[in-house]
């Protein structure tokens, strides 16, 4: 790439710094710069002349969810722990305790489900353990018609991906509730939702196309699922 | 956030242990440098949750890159503000977007903001001499050159905002590019070939 000429490596790289170059010719410089030295350096140059213009834009505070997820990506692949250990991941506050409590509720015959949520507390809890029983995602219905997804261990990387929501009837086939985030906490509301949440309902999410599974059954693997424990009022 | 050098020797002290895996300074890094560089990413792709995702992968980046900072040989904000400013152009790629909402009052007040000398104290050497740079091109390079830089505008997508020719904005562009690096040149920032 000695034919560039000074002028016109110059002239790419500020093109490319500024951002006026987009798309596929970015991905091209890059190459380009990767096997010349002096692009590199002269991109450095321009980065160096330019960015030092966002100092002027002022901070706008990040949702704490974002540091959560950057934690949760660093974390990478973990040999799979036991329920215990995992409880470091329960980020949910009082929330996901009752839902660990019912687990352990649920997992030990012999002790008797906890006390009655009170009425404003969840009426349904379901933890989405993955296969390795590490739990991922705690589903609670704070109110009628409407479910909350909180996060226990984000996906490290969905981006070609979309998660879809499913809920499988103890007779039936799955039906879908939606595409939900793979990174952070989220809401479903859907008409009828409520009829379809019986005890012995099972929550799984799937790794589907973009958009959603195209045939509105599960096509891709089935990342976590868990059943619904229905809390009682008094 | 002005960049004191104060600030700056913080943030390269805080990416060198990020370079030898330290937790707790990546984690000082981000409350630090967190904020200013959302706010960049905002400008540009002007979606909460596309900003939020960008920030998220830049984060992840300089953690498994801030080895290469040492390389650089830049100011620590001027590094990681390039990853948040070149992922942010990435994502932008995907989808087609309208330029009318492009922020009238935020635009202006960039221009304001280029045009005037940098009145706090003790900006980044290197911020001071862009700024100033800045104030001497004509206004219209000045305009073209802010929307591009700070809000991510294509030419095309500058010529739609600005109701100019096509040519024109590229002309505009590669002047105001041309003269400011002269001007950069002069105030000593450019170094030696």
């Amino acid at each position: 790439m000695r034919r560039l000429t000074d002028d016109l490596r110059h002239a790419l790289a500020a093109d490319f710094v500024l951002g006026t170059m987009r798309g596929r010719a970015r991905r091209r410089f890059e190459a380009l710069a990767a096997g010349d030295a002096e692009l590199g350096r002269v991109r450095r140059q321009w980065e160096a002349f330019l960015t030092p213009l966002a100092d002027a834009v002022p901070p706008v505070a990040p949702p704490a969810r974002v540091w959560r997820a950057i934690e949760a990506r660093l974390a990478g692949p973990r040999p799979a722990p036991g329920l215990w250990s995992n409880l470091a991941f329960w980020r949910g506050g009082v929330a996901a305790l009752a839902a660990a409590c019912l687990v352990i509720a649920f997992a030990l015959p012999g002790l008797r489900a906890p006390a009655p949520a009170p009425s404003s507390g969840p009426m349904l809890v379901a933890v989405l353990m993955a296969a390795d029983q590490v739990p991922r995602i705690v589903v609670e219905q704070p109110s009628e018609g409407m479910l909350q997804l909180r996060m226990v261990k984000p996906w490290v990387d969905m981006t070609q991906r979309d998660l879809e929501l499913w809920v499988i009837p103890k007779e039936g086939r799955p039906r879908s509730l939606g595409v939900v985030p793979w990174d952070r906490d989220s809401e479903v509301r859907r008409a009828g939702l409520d009829a379809m949440l019986r005890d012995g309902t099972t929550f799984a999410i799937s790794s589907e196309p973009l958009g959603g599974s195209p045939t509105g059954q599960p096509t891709g693997k089935v990342l976590c699922s868990g059943a619904i424990a229905r809390g009682r009022r008094a | 956030m002005p960049q004191t050098d104060d600030a700056a020797d913080r943030l390269a002290r805080l990416l060198a242990a990020t370079a030898l895996g330290d937790r707790a300074a990546f984690a000082a890094l981000y409350r630090e440098a967190g904020a200013k560089l959302f706010a960049v990413s905002l400008r540009i792709v002007r979606e909460r949750q596309l900003a939020e995702e960008v920030l998220q992968d830049s984060f992840v980046s300089i953690w498994g890159h801030a080895a290469g900072y040492a390389r650089a040989k830049s100011a620590p904000m001027t590094w990681m503000a390039a990853i948040v400013r070149n992922r942010s152009l990435d994502v932008l790629r995907r989808g087609s977007r309208e330029t009318e909402d492009v922020d009238e009052v935020l635009a202006a007040t960039l221009v304001d903001e280029s045009a005037a000398p940098a009145d706090e104290a003790r900006r980044a050497a290197g911020a001071h001499s862009v700024r100033e740079c800045l104030g001497e091109l004509e206004p219209d390079q000045r305009q073209s050159i802010a929307l591009a830089f700070y809000h991510g505008l294509t030419h095309s997508e500058l010529a739609s905002h600005l109701r100019r020719p096509l040519g024109t904005v590229k002309t505009h562009i590669r002047r105001g590019l041309a003269r400011l690096r002269e001007c950069l040149a002069r105030a000593g920032v450019e170094e030696a070939p």
